[in-house]
């Protein structure tokens, strides 16, 4: 329809956005901010010679960041100056003061100064020097003017000067009463000017090119390496559009609106703005010329890519295929074998959701080495480890590949891979049951200083790989007993990745499974059983095994056995021999709790035989644990105590407190059961260095705070004392256990039948 | 009715009240009176509306002309610089006019004094975006003048000194403004204080963005209603209600205005009536033959339909009237694009929007001038500022969509066709881009559904119908296909337009050979006959005929001979017609 108003008619040469579109790619106006930078070229310059060689170098120092820096206030930049060169700061503001208070042609006579600088015999800049090539913008940027650009341009200097001017005015007149009649003109106005004031608030004054640019690139770095740091996402938005609203071709902004978007998990304004950003660019590419067809048909391939990441990100995987089949199509039509490389590794990434796919991704990593991609060799070589990890490949074979990737990493300053792998060694650590050496690993990533200099005032980025060491870090504290130590970093985490950032869901996952085990420890099942839905809610697999377990605490053998078979064949379906080994092992007891060791043997063995093949070498140990404690009971004590040996020695090295002192106690039962059959003189040893293995076992125990087990050993220790006839050491044991038995429901099953 | 005090503007609104058209003559007499008053503001575009109307009844005797406006003392007062002022200001000179005016107390003056410093800020406004100091600056500028504006006239709405033609200023001030909210309050406030005012109504359409908002308004019961819901049921494209109250508005004797056939006109083109709004359109021209409002939405219907000839005249006699106007340009880019000569045809768009870079329509005529000329990125980007200048304007949308389409890029375009979808869920068009997308992609159900669907809500170009059987063809869902193929034909046969429709061919060929497969001779045979009258199925249905001929022939005396009829409508299509309302279509989990 027409448009509504008169005003539109009225001017027919009336002209917005055509004409712009060609002033976009000008990059270099005069502004105030770069007058008071003229003005202090030139008063070095005529200061020269009497300038101290100190304050000149802090000067020269202080120069570059200006001339690149975007713009700031009068009185900054005269603070800036003064505690170089407070002489200099002087003469300046009354250059300024002189140009702003005076006529315009006293500008005019200010530019047309300045060229002067570059005659005579030697002169005093450079026409190519990094100052000369300002000055020779300034001064070309000026000429291009209009006759009202350029008044337009004065008055701009004269506010620039009023506002730094007016602000030393308040600072001093603060305490001064207004006069009533002006304060109620005030009071008046901003009563009316309620709701447009906030607006403007958020508009915060236009920014420059520059300052735009250089907003854009903070908050995205931020956004990729300190989430926390960066605006709330809703302030971040407005910032955008104010910025879009101002200038629509701004590209880069609407892919920041598209990263905020992610962070806030809104598909479908995050697809909107990738998409706007992509129209926009490829006006840009095209405008553009210097890559011609090849530019914008690039951005096409790598728009289809984005779309696809955004997809897959979102959990739309069917649809993120589709992207990037469309992109893969495209850059094989136009041999883009980069693009191609990075489509390789989106589809490894989606395909590994479906099925494992080594293949493609050895084929990722060869041809990226081959084009000279860093970046995804590396990548690619990480995602294979991990793959190969799984597995069950050779451990030495893993770790040397990793080396090799990390020498890529140093070769190319890498320093985001870097942490990424340290954390992998840590977690392949963790996997492989080696707790110090994962330990060890951790400590190196926190303790490393990063190698980008973005952040200098932060030293560590909160990318993933820090919330994954800290993480373990977590577990592993707990595991060795030191729960305040866990939870310290616990909260650490939770201030520096807050509950609604990309990576909270680790340490939320972490935090709910060592309470979970605290609670078991306690023998709360009832707590540890309401931690189940959180968990589930993470990890549905982590999630139904602790459900089982819980179960299998609370005497509920048949629901526990049923949910255990249905979890091992999923897991044996989706390859997770972790998880296959610890419901064998979560079985194998659940047998041996219902007396049925003979059943429980084989399941036993196939978990070991996994745990062996898979090199899960803390699995394993456990299993041995297993093993033992049934042949214990089936009646060869001899042959348990053998395989003992064999598996005491990790678990005391690398083990969990709790293992450490089941290990032990499992132990001493074994040295009584083999006792019987030695001659009365061995027996005597034999038992009393079970007494000192139960009293090891205690000390772990003590500290992770199981007091039942607690308790079975006391019992146990008292009944030795008993037979050895140390009366008033049993008595002793007998006491601690009474109290200890007090506190404590009554136990379900017997004593001598629990190894755990 | 007189101009002047607060008081006299309230009885305005009494005398204009009923909302019924029993009295033509008062009728007449209020817009010839407000016709005046806006004139006496400056406010030409209410002025010509409101005389275009009066013109569309019949004359009054002397007797009952509206009596000239009374003068009061403060008018008379403000005489002088007032006739001074209205001179600058019809003369473009908006600063001098207002220089003039200060101080005045009346309310016409005082009305003139506000507007002419708002439109002289406007004008520094976009004479200042040439001038800009830098490329982020152009945004920001603003008209310097709006908040001294807006500060004053609150105050004054506040004392409750405006009349219906001050409420008015403040309303386009404050939409200016973006405070959107506060506007519409004002725009329902000035229009219950002075109803005959049409650029109210109409700022009031503008900031109308759906039914829902509609509903809870509360506007002054009066006869200028109608005209307004006619005006705003064509923006909200509720075209049926749209053309009802036009209609009604006509019976109640407005048969004359030009105003309402052009609107009526533009309902029919908005729901495609191609036939209709031509023949409305012609008929305008004959009424009001230098008319160039509404000339863009007549050529873009003898484009659709390659009505050359009379294209060209339209763009010829448009150039004559005037050449600098955005419905000339447009007009003759239309006629440029019709010949081919797609360069030149961009650069008329161009100049449209030079002169009026507001202007919708231009930039989407635009990108598709691009499109033919096969540069894509410019038509990108003109697309998007079409977008950026309405976000529902769902042309622009599917125009992304066919660019991205063209560049090989099906599932790229989705989410274009999609937006284009959501913004015009019954048009066929879009199903069907959606539908061909979906193809490409091997999503054959999606595919179906979309097809299914264009056909249910009325197939234009009448493709679903053939897509959908092919498709179905693909799946070897025989009996579904032949189907599609029945209902497609019957679909042609009733329209009567056999001739460009190559699918026919096609169809009978699909339904020979099922009948064939299907044992039924007479049908097969019935229909192989139909494929010789086609050039590319000829000799395949000769062939058929023959082995249908063979085969009886072989089996006369076991098969009996049935007369089933031709097509088999009643066995097939009956009870499988597609009801209209279909339920709404889920055409994916995920649809941003």
């Amino acid at each position: 329809m027409a448009s509504v108003h008169e005003s539109l008619y009225f001017n027919p040469m009336l002209t917005n956005g055509v004409v712009h579109a060609n002033v976009f790619g000008v990059r270099d106006w005069v502004t105030p901010h770069k007058m008071a930078l003229l003005v202090l070229l030139s008063e070095l310059g005529r200061a020269g010679p009497q300038l101290g060689l100190l304050e000149r170098r802090r000067l020269n120092r202080l120069l570059l960041p200006l001339l690149q820096g975007p713009d700031m206030a009068l009185s900054r930049l005269r603070k800036a100056i003064e505690e170089c060169c407070p002489h200099l700061a002087g003469s300046v503001h009354i250059r300024l003061k002189l140009m702003a208070e005076g006529e315009l042609k006293d500008m005019e006579q200010f530019f047309d100064d300045l060229s002067d600088s570059f005659s005579g015999t030697e002169p005093e800049v450079h026409k190519t020097s990094v100052v000369g090539l300002f000055l020779r913008h300034m001064i070309l940027a000026y000429n291009k003017l209009s006759f009202s650009q350029v008044y337009k341009l004065y008055t701009a200097l004269q506010q620039y000067f009023q506002k730094d001017e007016k602000k030393d005015g308040a600072d001093e007149n603060e305490m001064e009463l207004t006069n009533p009649e002006e304060l109620d003109g005030k009071m008046e106005k901003e009563e009316l000017d309620g709701p447009l004031r906030e607006e403007e608030i958020a508009c915060s004054g236009p920014l420059s090119q520059k300052q735009a640019e250089y907003f854009l690139s903070q908050q995205a770095s931020l956004l990729k390496n300190d989430e926390t740091k960066a605006l709330a996402p809703a302030s971040l938005q407005k910032e955008l559009n104010n910025l879009l609203k101002f200038n629509p071709d701004f590209a880069e902004a609407h892919y920041l609106s598209y990263l905020n978007s992610l962070r806030v998990q809104d598909v479908f304004s995050s697809t909107h703005s990738l998409l706007h950003y992509f129209d926009r660019l490829i006006l840009t590419g095209a405008e553009s010329k210097s890559n011609g067809d090849e530019g914008y048909g690039r951005s096409l391939r790598y728009a289809a890519l984005n779309l696809a990441a955004l997809h897959c990100r979102f959990g739309h995987y069917q649809q993120a295929e589709l992207a990037l089949q469309e992109a893969i199509r495209i850059a094989q039509e136009s041999n883009d074998h980069v693009c191609l490389q990075h489509c390789l590794s989106w589809l490894y990434i989606l395909e590994q959701k479906i099925f494992d796919s080594c293949v493609l991704l050895e084929h990722s990593v060869n041809k990226s080495l081959h084009f000279g991609l860093p970046y995804l060799a590396s990548l690619g070589i990480q995602s294979l480890v991990q793959q190969r990890a799984f597995a069950g490949k050779a451990a030495n074979k893993l770790m040397d590949a990793l080396k090799d990737s990390d020498l890529l990493h140093w070769k190319h300053s890498l320093s985001e891979l870097i942490d990424i792998s340290i954390a992998q060694k840590t977690a392949i650590w963790r996997l492989y049951g080696r707790s110090t050496m994962a330990l060890q690993q951790a400590q190196t990533l926190l303790s490393m200083n990063s190698l980008e200099a973005v952040n200098v005032g932060v030293q560590q980025n909160n990318t993933e790989s820090f919330a994954v060491v800290l993480c373990h870090l977590a577990e592993l504290h707990a595991e060795q007993g030191y729960f305040a130590a866990a939870s310290e970093i616990l909260k650490h985490l939770k201030e520096r990745f807050p509950p609604n950032s990309q990576h909270a869901q680790l340490w939320m996952l972490f935090d709910q499974k060592i309470q979970f085990e605290r609670a078991m420890n306690d023998g709360r099942y009832h707590v540890a059983d309401s931690l189940v839905a959180g968990i589930t809610a993470l990890n549905s697999i982590e999630g139904v095994y602790r459900k089982a377990i819980v179960l299998k605490a609370q005497n509920q053998m048949s629901e526990a056995h049923k949910l255990l078979q249905k979890l091992l064949i999923h897991c044996q379906k989706i390859k997770n021999t972790e998880m296959v080994i610890r419901v064998l092992l979560c079985m194998a007891e659940l047998y041996w709790r219902s007396s049925c060791h003979t059943i429980a043997l084989p399941v036993l063995l196939q978990a070991l035989a996994l745990a062996r093949e898979y090199s899960l070498q803390y699995l394993a140990s456990e299993t041995v644990l297993n093993l033992a404690f049934s042949q214990l009971i089936l009646g060869i004590p001899e042959q348990a105590l053998n395989i003992l040996h064999m598996a005491i020695e990790p678990v005391l090295a690398h083990g969990a407190v709790l293992d450490k002192g089941c290990a032990m106690f499992l132990v001493a039962k074994c040295q009584v059961a083999s006792a019987a059959s030695y001659t009365p003189q061995k027996k005597i040893e034999a038992l009393e260095s079970a007494i000192l293995n139960l009293n090891e076992a205690k000390t772990y125990f003590a500290k992770v705070d199981c007091k039942e087990q607690l308790r079975d050993v006391l019992y146990f220790q008292a009944r030795l004392f008993h037979t050895l006839g140390r009366t008033q050491e049993r008595n002793k044991c007998a006491m601690l256990f009474r109290q200890l038995h007090q506190e404590l429901p009554a136990h379900g099953v017997p004593l001598i039948n629990a190894f755990k | 009715v007189i101009g002047g005090a607060g008081a006299m503007a309230a009885a305005a609104m009494v005398a204009a009240g009923g909302g019924d058209f029993s009295d033509l003559r008062e009728i007449k007499k209020q817009l010839l009176s407000v016709a005046e008053r806006s004139r006496e503001r400056g406010l030409q575009h209410s002025g010509k509306w409101a005389a275009e109307l009066a013109f569309a009844l019949e004359p009054l005797p002397l007797s009952e002309l509206p009596p000239p406006p009374v003068l009061t003392e403060e008018d008379a007062r403000d005489l002088d610089a007032y006739t001074l002022a209205k001179s600058y200001f019809d003369l473009k000179e908006y600063d001098r006019a207002a220089y003039f005016l200060q101080g005045c107390k009346s309310q016409k003056a005082y009305f003139l004094y506000m507007y002419s410093r708002y439109l002289s800020g406007e004008k520094k406004k976009d004479d200042e975006t040439v001038d800009s100091l830098g490329p982020l600056e152009k945004g920001q500028v603003k008209n310097e003048a709006l908040r001294e504006l807006r500060v004053e006239l609150s105050k004054k709405h506040k004392a409750q000194e405006l009349d219906g033609f001050g409420l008015y200023l403040y309303g386009v001030v404050l939409r200016k403004l973006d405070l959107v909210k506060e506007a519409i309050d004002v725009f329902v406030e000035a229009a219950h204080v002075l109803p005959l005012h049409w650029g109210a109504w109409l700022e009031l359409c503008n900031l109308i963005t759906d039914k829902e908002m509609l509903k809870f308004l509360s506007l002054p019961d009066t006869w200028m209603k109608e005209f307004f819901l006619a005006h705003i049921y064509t923006e909200l494209q509720l075209i049926e209600e749209a053309l009802q109250k036009y209609q009604s508005l006509i019976d109640a004797g407005f048969s004359k205005s030009t105003y309402i056939i052009s609107q009526i006109a533009v309902a029919y083109h908005n729901i495609r009536d191609i036939d209709k709004a031509l023949s409305i359109f012609n008929e305008l021209r004959k009424q009001d033959p230098y008319r160039i409002e509404n000339m863009d939405t007549f050529s873009n219907l003898l484009y659709v339909r390659s009505m050359k000839p009379e294209l060209s005249y339209l763009a010829h006699n448009l150039c004559e009237i005037d050449k600098y106007r955005v419905e000339t340009c447009c007009v003759i880019g239309n006629y440029y694009s019709l010949r081919s000569q797609h360069e030149k045809a961009a650069l008329y768009f161009q100049r449209a929007l030079k002169l009026n870079p507001r202007y919708l329509g231009a930039w989407t005529l635009m990108g598709h001038e691009y499109m033919e000329m096969k540069n894509t990125s410019a038509a990108i980007q003109a697309y998007r500022h079409a977008i950026e200048v309405n976000k529902r304007d769902y042309r622009a949308w599917y125009g992304l969509g066919q660019t991205y389409e063209i560049l090989k890029m099906p599932f790229y375009c989705l989410y274009y066709y999609r937006r284009a979808h959501q913004l015009r869920p019954n048009d066929s068009r879009m199903l069907v881009a959606l539908g061909e997308c979906y193809e490409k992609l091997n999503q054959l159900v999606e595919a179906k559904k979309c097809y299914w669907r264009a056909y249910a809500v009325g197939d234009v170009e009448k493709m679903a119908l053939v897509k959908l059987a092919k498709l179905h063809e693909q799946l070897n869902e025989s009996e579904q296909a032949a189907q599609c193929y029945i209902k497609y034909i019957q679909d042609i046969y009733s329209c009567g337009e056999v001739v460009e429709h190559l699918e026919v061919s096609t169809a009978f060929r699909y339904l020979a050979q099922y009948y064939f497969k299907c044992k039924l001779w007479d049908e097969a045979s019935a229909c192989a006959q139909k494929c010789c009258a086609f050039n590319d199925t000829r000799e395949e249905g000769k062939a058929l005929l023959r082995q249908i001929l063979q085969l009886r022939n072989q089996g006369e005396t076991s098969s009996t001979d049935v007369a089933a009829p031709f097509f088999l409508p009643a066995s097939l299509s009956a009870n499988n017609t597609p009801t209209r309302r279909v339920s709404p279509l889920n055409l994916s989990s995920v649809t941003p």
